[in-house]
């Protein structure tokens, strides 16, 4: 297998720079705008934090449903599970500069509700969001550790066994634990408002954005020279293909889900959450978000050309990518800044910084594996693969 | 009309794939091919065009949506407006999933239908059994012997190559 490294020393230098610049910047808008500095740090440090746990969710997925299709390709969603720990920490430092940016902080309205002034107490709301980046990390990194222990030692059934129990428990915590995530982190930014809907909707965004970034990773690392060339072949973009097309419906179904629900009902203390963000000048963002996450992956993904060509996937990944990180400024602008939707150096900075950190981070994993695991007992089935 | 049918059987799919290859490029018609299971990769041994059932089931869903949309908006808003707590004559929300079930319902229908009707299958029909064992473990291939030149013997010695279990020579109606 060749092992070439999957970017350039100068490619890496240029990303540093660029990636440690615009996260300087917005540091240092912490002192001059706060809270959209912050709001940006929150949505930069979320999208990366779920695309790793998607890669997680991914394998884990896999394994549970005794895929053999995706091994090809399985050092991708394991690349992403790795940078886990890292963007999990860094949201926790955003969660502890920006404490006072939830609405309930330090002694803020969260109604008399004694369950919810006690969910929400500072120091148990910190604690709480520290244990689930610690769980996913831990059990993300093992599900790692046992497929690269496959690499060197011939598999036998028992440890296989082992693998799908361990991703039926990281399914289990990781559905607990990531709606009352989803619940900390973005719906407590508006601790009067709730909907029981907002863990699953999280979840069909974390997804679709995940199926996205292992498409553009699959691709990118299968050109000619690269160490997934004539591995990862057409069939396995064409299920990639079909699963982003569903998984894109699904984030669209949970979408309105939840916005029919509560424009029937027409309940004042729910519908506060649409009515700042459909009515004025939020409502074209919403509209964006809409068309980029859902309609126009939907008509273009439909034929079955457009999911076996690399080009078009390619695009409709970064489309979607891009309507992932409408959606998550959708979930945290609107609260934190009112209805006024803002864009400028700072927004800016942060998209950079993902934008960098993104491949480095992602290429950093990659390359500390062989590219194929090569004594998986599914690797034949996933190179002979018709979609 | 009836005509002279050349009928191979084989006892491993991979056989079958590579003699259904071979005979195609060797410009020989196929007429049709039974398995006991869907085999992957099999349409294209045969050289299939991709289908066009796709086409039949986005028409049926559009058509599905826009029309109930279209007969929604007609029943609840030009027809006998009904007032559902304030809401607007023609609500969007309201009717997007009625439109969304049209869409799958009408999609679903008309995709099994147009499949029907393409491989003439209706209610009582006879099956066509070239070869029992088609259902239970055996591959077969039936090229069709389009005029005299015909050459059953090079046929026949082509296929061998490919492990053929018994080649003979039939008359379809």
């Amino acid at each position: 297998m060749p092992q070439s490294p999957s970017l350039s020393a100068a490619a890496r230098r240029s990303l540093s720079v660029v990636s440690v610049v615009s996260l300087a910047i917005l540091a240092s808008g912490l002192y001059f705008a706060p809270e959209r500095a912050w709001s940006n740090l929150l949505a930069a440090a979320l999208f990366l934090l779920t695309i790793g746990l998607g890669g997680t969710l991914f394998l884990a997925l896999a394994l549970i449903t005794g895929a053999g299709w995706h091994v090809a390709f399985r050092r991708v969603p394991e690349a992403m599970a790795m940078i886990v720990p890292l963007t999990g920490g860094a949201l926790l430092v955003v969660l502890a500069l920006g404490a006072q940016y939830y609405a309930w902080h330090p002694h803020g309205d969260v109604g008399t509700f004694w369950f919810k002034q006690f969910w929400l107490t500072p120091m148990f709301w910190f604690a709480r969001s520290a244990a689930y980046v610690i769980i996913w990390s831990v059990l993300g990194a093992l599900l790692v550790y046992r497929s690269r222990k496959q690499d060197t030692a011939p598999v036998n059934v028992q440890q296989h066994t082992g693998n799908v129990r361990l991703a039926a428990i990281f399914l289990a915590v990781y559905a607990i634990t990531f709606s009352l995530a989803s619940v900390d982190w973005l719906m407590a930014l508006d601790p009067m408002w709730y909907s029981t809907i907002w863990g699953i909707y999280n979840f069909a965004g974390m997804m679709v954005a995940t199926l996205a970034v292992i498409v553009i990773l699959c691709i990118v690392l299968s050109a000619p020279g690269r160490p997934l060339h004539g591995v990862f072949t057409t069939e396995h973009l064409h299920d990639l293909g079909k699963l982003l097309l569903s998984f894109s419906c699904f984030w669209m179904y949970i979408w309105f889900s939840q916005y029919m629900l509560i424009w029937y009902a027409n309940i004042p203390e729910e519908t506060s959450h649409f009515v700042t963000r459909t009515i004025g000048p939020w409502g074209p963002v919403v509209v964006a978000s809409l068309v980029l996450n859902w309609l126009a992956p939907f008509f273009i993904l439909l034929p079955r050309p457009s999911k076996r060509s690399r080009s078009v996937m390619l695009r409709v990944a970064v489309l979607i990518l891009v309507g992932r990180w409408v959606d998550v400024w959708l979930m945290i602008f609107p609260s934190t800044l009112g209805d006024t939707p803002a864009f400028g150096i700072w927004e800016l900075a942060a998209i950079a910084c993902v934008v960098t950190a993104a491949p480095l981070l992602l290429a950093r994993s990659f390359a500390s594996a062989p590219p194929v695991p090569v004594h998986d007992p599914f690797l034949p089935e996933s190179l002979h693969y018709h979609a | 009309m009836s005509s002279r049918v050349l009928i191979a059987t084989f006892d491993h799919e991979d056989d079958l794939l590579a003699a259904t290859t071979a005979v195609r490029e060797r410009g020989l018609r196929i007429m049709d091919v039974y398995t006991p299971y869907a085999v992957h990769g099999l349409d294209r041994a045969m050289g299939l065009k991709p289908s066009r059932l796709t086409w039949v089931c986005f028409v049926c869903g559009m058509a599905g949506a826009l029309g109930m949309l279209w007969f929604e908006h007609w029943t609840a808003a030009i027809d006998w407006p009904i007032d559902v707590g304030g809401k607007p004559w023609f609500a969007l929300p309201s009717d997007a999933p009625v439109a969304f079930e049209a869409a799958v319902l009408l999609a679903g229908f008309g995709t099994v239908f147009a499949l029907f009707g393409v491989a003439r299958m209706w209610p009582g029909k006879q099956p066509r059994k070239i070869y029992p064992r088609t259902t239970d473990d055996r591959f077969v291939l039936v090229i069709g012997e389009t005029n005299a030149a015909f050459d059953v013997q090079s046929v026949e010695q082509m296929l061998t190559k490919y492990d053929v279990l018994k080649v003979e020579e039939q008359l379809v109606t």
